[in-house]
Parts: structure tokens; C-alpha cells; sequence
């Protein structure tokens, strides 16, 4: 092989566009100056472009390629008639950013699972809301249920110890009140317990021969306690009321405050 | 393409319905990849539509093939950020080139490729869907450079005969 043939198959590699810029610049150099291998390079150059041609989509195994979509000719056509195109566009990243969205399925599908999860959750949080605001509604019911319960308790110790048919038994500071089968201790002025301690009433049953231990109860700031004490009026015979230990006493422990006789 | 640069929108569509399939197979053979075939047809057609001038006259079918893998390579080098070694996106064509068969079918080509010895449709095929210099094929392939461009020659020269025997010249 001479020189010459050496660039014969530069010219070949020129043709099938696989020289770097420099050496493919050098070749066209030379073949402006060279017949025999502009020659060659027409010889050659339509066999380079049907290399091209083999690639040309279609649906058979061979190319491995397929069609392109319809959609792409719309697109194209799309910004052909509307003068879409203002300037030279570059590269494909241009080309990108005027090509109108089109969400592949795969793309669609991640959206709905996304917009499901997000509902789902939201669906959860919101029951979760609704549940806390029934248990809320729930115990709301129950405290106004026991506030209606004291106020009717309370309407009714008012209108017993008010009632001008009950039985008033005087003690100092106070009373012991007795309407129908209840009982009431109702006192005022009365000194705060040291702490640690309580005031508790104690009853005498008829036929008894000790007193009974019964609720034990705090004065308010202002020294006044109201309180029921649960049990049947009519078989109690004697209220006594003493200074006790927190949580009360099986039997007394102090000199009582007063002891009052039912009679 | 005279009518498509009027910028006559119905010509351009007629130019689309001939070539696009030929874009998009070059496109597709060189990135690999549907999508980015897509891309690339679309970007060579615009381009075609914003600048026909860059064609001057011969054979338009080689031309636009031309920038179909040119402008595949340059998507592909843009991803890959690797510097360009070959290829001029868009070249103006070169008045040396005919139009040589008139009619020319992909299945005619590559009956006559498959016909070409391995060692020499492999470094054709390489250089020109693999956007490789014929340098890289050499070092790819352990063959030395001037056995390689050797057999790039002989193998084009093959295709042209063999295709002059099948389609119309």
C-alpha cells in the first residue's frame, strides 16, 4: 500500500463520518486538490447513506425499532403552522421545554397512587378526628349528665333545707336538717382543719350502741359546708361531726365539734 | 424543500411523512432509547423547519440522515457530558453528493449489510450508529488502525456494488 492509497482510506473513513474534526478537515483539504479521491469519496457516500437507510423504522425484528407515535407529527405540526419555532432552537433540551406534556401511563398511574395515598391518609386522619371529638362529645355528655345531677342534688338539699316542712336541729355554727328520709349537716363559720385533717359525721343508729362513722367534708373558703349524709333519716337518733384524719376514722379520735340528738 | 422554505407548512408536512421514519430509525439505532428518538425526529425537524437553508441541493434522504445521527450523538454526549469528537449537529451538506440510487429500501440495505464479512460491517456500523472514531473502533476491537480503515473502504466499496445490483441506480 502506497501513501496515497493510505489516504484512499482516509477518504472512506470521511465518508462514514468516523474521522476526528481535524484529520476530516485535512481529507477535504485534500480532495479539493486530489480527483481521484473526490472519486472515491462519491464512490463511497451513497453506500454511507444507505447504512443510514438500514436503520429507517419499522416494526421488524431486525432493527429492533418501531415507529414513531403519531403524536410526535401533531407536536411537530403543532408548532410548525403556529410559527411555534421564534428562533433557532439548539438541542433537544430546547426542544424539551416547548414539547407539550403528555403523561405517560406509568406517570398517570404514580399520580393516582400518590393522590390514593393521600386521601387514604387524610381519610385516616380524619376519622381519627372524628373519633377523638366522639370521645370528647362522649365525656362532655357525662360531666353535664353528674353537673345536672348536683345542681338537681343541689336544688333538692336547697329546697329541703328550706322547705318549712323540715326538722331543724340547732348546733353551734349551723344545723342539722332533716326533710322526709334525708339528712343534712348545714354549717357556716366554720374553721379551716389543720392540715392533714378532715371534719367526718358520724351517726347513731336507732338501737345502736356506737356511733357509725360517715362522709367526711371540708368547709369552703368561706367556712360554709353543706352536706348530705347518706343515710335513712328516720332511723338515725344522734349527728356528731369531729376533727379527723385524712380518710376518716372507724372511730373518733377528737372531742366533737357539737352532737346533736334527733329527737 | 423549496416549498418548505416559503415556509409552506403542508410541503414540510409532505417532507415529515417521507423522512421521519428514516430520523426517527437513525435516531432510535444511535441513542437506544424510544423516547429520546422522539426527541431527537423532533428536534431535526424543526430545525429543518427553522433553518432549510442549511441544505443546499443533492441527495436530501443521506442529508437529513446525516443530522438525524449527528444530533443523536450530541443528545448522547450532552447526557454523558463528554466532549464532542465527532459530529457537527446540523452540517450544511456537501455538494459532492448525489443522489446515486433512486430508489432505496431499508430492507434492501440490510440484506446487503448482512451480506458484508463480520470484520468489515462491524467498524462501518460502529462508526456510523456508534458516533466512535475509527480510531476508538480500533482500540475497541485490538485490530490495528490502518487494518480497520482498511476494511471500512473495502466494505462500503462491497455495499455500494451490492446494492447497485438491487435497487435502482
Amino acid at each position: 500500500m502506497n501513501a496515497h492509497d493510505a489516504i484512499l482510506d482516509d477518504v472512506a473513513v470521511y465518508a462514514l463520518g468516523a474521522l476526528p474534526p481535524d484529520q476530516a478537515r485535512a481529507v477535504r483539504e485534500h480532495m479539493t486538490t486530489c480527483p481521484e479521491c473526490t472519486a472515491e469519496y462519491r464512490r463511497l457516500k451513497p453506500a454511507v447513506d444507505a447504512v443510514a437507510y438500514s436503520a429507517e423504522a419499522c416494526t421488524d425484528a431486525v432493527s429492533g425499532a418501531v415507529v414513531p407515535s403519531p403524536r410526535l407529527k401533531a407536536r411537530i405540526m403543532d408548532q410548525v403552522r403556529g410559527s411555534d419555532v421564534p428562533r433557532r432552537l439548539s438541542n433537544v433540551g430546547e426542544m424539551r421545554a416547548v414539547r407539550p406534556i403528555v403523561w405517560p401511563a406509568y406517570a398517570v398511574a404514580a399520580a393516582c397512587l400518590a393522590v390514593a395515598l393521600v386521601t387514604t391518609a387524610f381519610n385516616i386522619s380524619l376519622n381519627e378526628a372524628v373519633n377523638s371529638s366522639k370521645s370528647q362529645i362522649a365525656l362532655l355528655e357525662t360531666q353535664a349528665k353528674m353537673l345536672h345531677l348536683k345542681v338537681a342534688a343541689q336544688s333538692i338539699e336547697l329546697a329541703d333545707l328550706t322547705s318549712t316542712d323540715s326538722q331543724h336541729y340547732a348546733v353551734e355554727n349551723g344545723e342539722v336538717v332533716r326533710h322526709g328520709n334525708r339528712l343534712y349537716i348545714a354549717m357556716q363559720s366554720m374553721s379551716a382543719p389543720p392540715r392533714g385533717k378532715v371534719y367526718q359525721a358520724w351517726i347513731m343508729r336507732k338501737g345502736g350502741t356506737a356511733m357509725t362513722p360517715s362522709v367526711t367534708f371540708m368547709p369552703d373558703h368561706s367556712g360554709v359546708a353543706v352536706v348530705h349524709v347518706p343515710a335513712a333519716a328516720s332511723q338515725v337518733v344522734e349527728v356528731a361531726v369531729s376533727m379527723e384524719p385524712e380518710g376518716g376514722s372507724k372511730q373518733p379520735t377528737s372531742k366533737p365539734a357539737f352532737l346533736v340528738k334527733l329527737t | 424543500m423549496a416549498r418548505v422554505r416559503t415556509k409552506d407548512a403542508a410541503a414540510f408536512e409532505t417532507l415529515y411523512d417521507a423522512y421521519h421514519r428514516l430520523v426517527y430509525g437513525v435516531a432510535f439505532r444511535v441513542a437506544g432509547d424510544a423516547a429520546a428518538a422522539e426527541d431527537i425526529t423532533q428536534a431535526v425537524f424543526l430545525k429543518i423547519w427553522t433553518a432549510p437553508e442549511r441544505f443546499i441541493e443533492g441527495n436530501f434522504g443521506g442529508w437529513i440522515a446525516r443530522v438525524a445521527r449527528n444530533q443523536a450523538l450530541d443528545s448522547i454526549r450532552r447526557k454523558s457530558h463528554a466532549e464532542a469528537e465527532l459530529s457537527d449537529a446540523m452540517p450544511a451538506n456537501d455538494l459532492l453528493e448525489e443522489r446515486v440510487f433512486s430508489e432505496i429500501d431499508a430492507d434492501s440495505v440490510r440484506r446487503a449489510l448482512a451480506q458484508l464479512p463480520a470484520d468489515q460491517r462491524e467498524p462501518i456500523e460502529l462508526g456510523f450508529f456508534g458516533g466512535i472514531t475509527h480510531a476508538e473502533i480500533a482500540r475497541r476491537s485490538g485490530i490495528p488502525l490502518g487494518t480497520i480503515k482498511t476494511r471500512i473502504r473495502a466494505g462500503l466499496g462491497k455495499l455500494r456494488s451490492a446494492l447497485e445490483g438491487t435497487v435502482t441506480v
